[in-house]
């Protein structure tokens, strides 16, 4: 590398230097700079904790749900009600949930990860939030006054067409779609684009840490999956019901089929697009506790990128009941099973560095082991689904529920509830209490399998998806019934983890910048990181630099502290390359939302709307880019 | 304090109008969104074609190959508007950016005026089957994202001409010639499955 560091004792830095950074950095007070800020910590939060609340939402559905099938011929909720909550619950979970909550840890951590301080578009960020926000304020907004969709998370057609779903509820469902995939691509293209421009001198490609390159990847997912699903939702699905297109009305050249092709063709991939930041989250904590780098960096690496192709290549696996030809069949199984390879890769690649490591059981440890326990049963589960000869008889039925959730909630939310021990420190300042962190693994751990195992066995006894009740002569009670408790015991988990969450903030022991000795660049930051996060950007000429010897680590000096600057590097070498004055805090991202917000929930009414959606879109777009005066940059 | 390596660099530029500018990189980005989506448009046009037996359907009148090809020339001579502004940009020239953005857009308004008159002749609507859905989808995504990108260049020769042309607004002058390259590369493609996709596939 090509960096010239060169040792000097820098001069103390000036008071007013400082506080110059920290005038740069600060956003105003009160509720109209609330509605400006821009810097990615409190954008993260936002995200992670808005997240958080619909997961309580769709884990409140899901009760409902599993009181509901708790024994036959129950009439807790009829068939109507029974559809709406399923569909509310499995769209809250995936679009309000599982992605924004991944995106938040992502804005959140990333910059600190590069050793940057701000995502390199921060008003594009904030826009993404506002976006995501009024997605589900629309859902749920319609939902509480009495329109819900209830077509099933995917809606396909014809059930959720015009013929079948009349009322607003798909439509809305439709253009919640559109705002969460909009605050996804948002998020994409910042991640990429910070992680390619804005890391730290010296963090060459091999020296991402593992959680960034899991963001990237799902980034790039993000890029080239959202797109098919806005088209389902909004081309295919809203504009036959609302203008009279035909893409799948048969009666005029269209086919219901056509939408299933599209909505899995991201509907694969989003489960990977959710799954991915997971794996990041995992390697990274497992190198953490057990003391080491990662066990092969390249293979982990580069198998998270082939799964990021091969997630591509799997969405017929979805659809292998509908009758298709025999020899899609084959290559979608193929496909399918090949991931268990990728997977496999990376799962040896964790029990080596488990295995070489000095390990500490924390709470995060606990729920990367319940993590490994649970996803290598679901992905069992799916190398079976894989195969058609079973998927015809399993398809539809509880034994998928129990796979997807295997998968689902062990890839993801074991690995996020991980990830939230682990990174609590540098959210909050506090550490999150370790005794009451491990309890709550047990108990959801528990509830877990009481919840899905017996799942399997239903689906195999032939019990459907999505049937409100059942005739006690099936024998499905005991295991229902069984499920039921094991719900309840989740959200005996969840209430301990809130109240785990609660009393650290306020009592938890005050955390240093680096709790667990690791070795990435956020835990050089402050606890919790200043608006800037790092006084001075550092320089770095290893993979994990707070386990390099102190001569290999280093900062750089010369940059502006009286603007918000960050340092523009190469792509592949990280070589600096220029400084870039981020913009301030503004409130045009929020009132740009606003605009296309008004205008896309009208669209739900009339198609009309599209064009005021447009008109206050750009009005708020030219208000945000419209220059500001002096508009020269002096260097 | 104790000594520690530092890396200087308060020599090197506060901004950068070029291709290794953050911004060109979002820009590039977003235009990769827009292009999956018409990708995946061509898909569905495709896969719709596969369900029936005449396509289009008989009747129908399609776009006109003589005026969509003739308009493929103002259409593609634009992006040397687009491509003459962004140098400027690049050099702080404050006439050759108004010069290439009004180049660039005369000729995107003779190219949509061209566009207007052939879309003109479909004797169909999006309405009218699966057929015309798909094609009206794709004319309208395709024209509606270069309205906008012309809405916003009209916004940026009023910038320029007001003499706010700044680092970042040149850096704006550079990224959007990006996006009219990208429109133009896109509606290739486009223009071939529109036009000459009924004449490949359509059956007899």
């Amino acid at each position: 590398m090509s960096v010239l560091t060169e040792w000097r004792a820098p001069a103390p830095e000036a008071a007013e230097e400082q506080n110059a950074l920290y005038r740069a950095w600060a956003d105003g007070r009160g509720i109209f700079s609330w509605f400006s800020v821009t810097t990615h910590q409190a954008i993260g939060k936002r995200y992670i904790v808005t997240a958080f609340v619909f997961l309580l939402l769709g884990g409140i559905e899901a009760l409902l749900m599993r009181f509901q099938l708790a024994r036959p011929d129950n009439t807790f909720l009829g068939p109507a009600r029974y559809n709406q909550i399923f569909t509310m619950h499995g769209t809250t979970m995936m679009f309000l949930f599982a992605v924004p909550v991944m995106e938040g840890m992502g804005v959140y951590l990333v910059p600190l990860m590069l050793g940057t301080r701000n995502v390199a578009f921060p008003r594009l960020n904030a826009f993404g939030y506002w976006m995501y926000l009024a997605g589900g304020l629309l859902l749920y907004g319609a939902a509480f006054t009495g329109t819900m969709p209830s077509a099933g998370w995917f809606s396909y057609t014809p059930l959720s067409g015009p013929q079948y779903s009349a009322g607003k509820g798909v439509d809305v469902w439709a253009q919640m779609i559109t705002f969460t995939e909009v605050s996804a691509m948002c998020v994409a293209v910042e991640l990429i684009v910070t992680i390619f421009k804005l890391r730290a001198p010296g963090m060459t490609l091999n020296r991402i840490p593992m959680f960034c390159w899991s963001m990237l990847i799902q980034s790039f997912m993000v890029i080239f999956a959202m797109p098919a699903v806005m088209l389902a939702s909004t081309v295919l699905l809203l504009n036959d019901r609302t203008i009279g297109t035909h893409f799948v009305n048969p009666a005029e050249g269209g086919d219901p089929l056509l939408y299933q092709h599209i909505f899995w063709f991201f509907g694969h991939p989003e489960v990977y697009i959710i799954f991915i930041p997971a794996l990041g989250m995992v390697s990274a904590i497992l190198e953490v506790h057990s003391r080491r780098g990662i066990f092969g960096y390249p293979a982990v690496v580069l198998s998270m990128v082939a799964n990021g192709f091969i997630a591509f290549g799997l969405w017929v696996h979805h659809m292998f009941a509908t009758g298709l030809p025999q020899i899609a069949e084959a290559y979608f199984t193929a496909a399918s099973m090949m991931i268990g390879i990728t997977s496999g890769v990376q799962i040896f690649c964790w029990i080596a560095t488990l295995w070489t490591g000095r390990l500490r059981l924390t709470a995060a440890m606990y729920f990367i082991f319940g993590f490994i326990f649970i996803f290598v049963l679901g992905g069992m589960t799916g190398i079976m689904l894989a195969s058609i000869p079973f998927d015809l008889q399993a398809h539809d039925t509880f034994f998928v529920v129990a796979h997807f959730h295997y998968v689902l909630i062990g890839g993801a939310l074991f690995p996020l509830f991980g990830a939230f021990h682990h990174w609590f420190p540098k959210f909050t300042g506090r550490m999150i209490n370790e005794k009451l962190g491990k309890a709550t693994f047990w108990v959801l751990f528990v509830g877990f399998n009481l919840t899905f195992f017996p799942m399997h066995l239903l689906g195999l006894k032939g019990m459907t998806r999505r049937v409100y009740t059942y005739p006690a002569e099936l024998g499905w009670g005991p295991a229902n019934l069984l499920a039921t408790i094991g719900a309840v015991t989740i959200a005996v988990g969840g209430i301990l983890f809130i109240a785990n969450v609660l009393r650290s903030l306020n009592a938890g022991a005050r955390a240093d910048s680096d709790p667990w000795e690791a070795g990435t660049l956020e835990w050089a930051a402050d606890s919790p990181p200043e608006r800037f996060n790092f006084a001075h950007l550092p320089v770095i000429s290893n993979r994990y630099p707070l386990w390099a010897p102190r001569e290999q680590q280093g900062i750089v000096v010369g940059m502006r502290n009286d603007r918000r600057e960050v340092l523009v590097t190469s792509s592949m070498d990280a070589e600096p390359h220029h400084r870039l004055v981020l913009p301030r805090s503004s409130i045009w991202p929020f009132l740009t939302a606003l605009g296309f917000a008004i205008g896309l929930v009208g669209s739900v009414f009339a198609f009309s709307w599209y064009f005021v959606s447009a008109a206050l879109g750009m009005i708020g777009l030219i208000g945000w880019f419209w220059p500001h005066r002096p508009v020269e940059i002096r260097p | 304090m104790t000594p520690v390596r530092t890396l200087d660099v308060s020599g090197l530029p506060p901004y950068n109008i070029s291709n290794r500018a953050p911004t060109w990189w979002g820009q590039v980005l977003l235009c990769a969104i827009e292009g999956s989506m018409f990708c995946i448009l061509i898909a569905i046009y495709f896969y719709l074609r596969l369900g029936v037996d005449f396509w289009p359907p008989h009747g129908a009148r399609e776009l006109d190959p003589t005026l969509s090809s003739i308009a493929l020339l103002p259409l593609l001579l634009s992006a040397i508007g687009s491509y003459w502004a962004s140098e400027a940009a690049k050099k702080d020239s404050r006439s050759g950016m108004l010069g290439g953005l009004i180049l660039n857009l005369v000729l995107a308004a003779v190219f949509l005026a061209l566009r207007f008159a052939n879309w003109g002749r479909l004797n169909y609507n999006w309405a009218s089957d699966a057929h015309g859905s798909v094609v009206w989808t794709i004319l309208f995504l395709h024209t509606f994202d270069m309205v906008a990108d012309l809405l916003f260049t009209i916004a940026l020769v009023i910038i320029v001409a007001a003499g706010s042309s700044g680092p970042k607004q040149r850096l704006g002058v550079h990224v959007d010639s990006v996006v009219w390259y990208f429109l133009i590369g896109i509606w290739l493609p486009l223009y071939g499955v529109l036009v000459w996709g009924p004449r490949l596939v359509g059956g007899s």
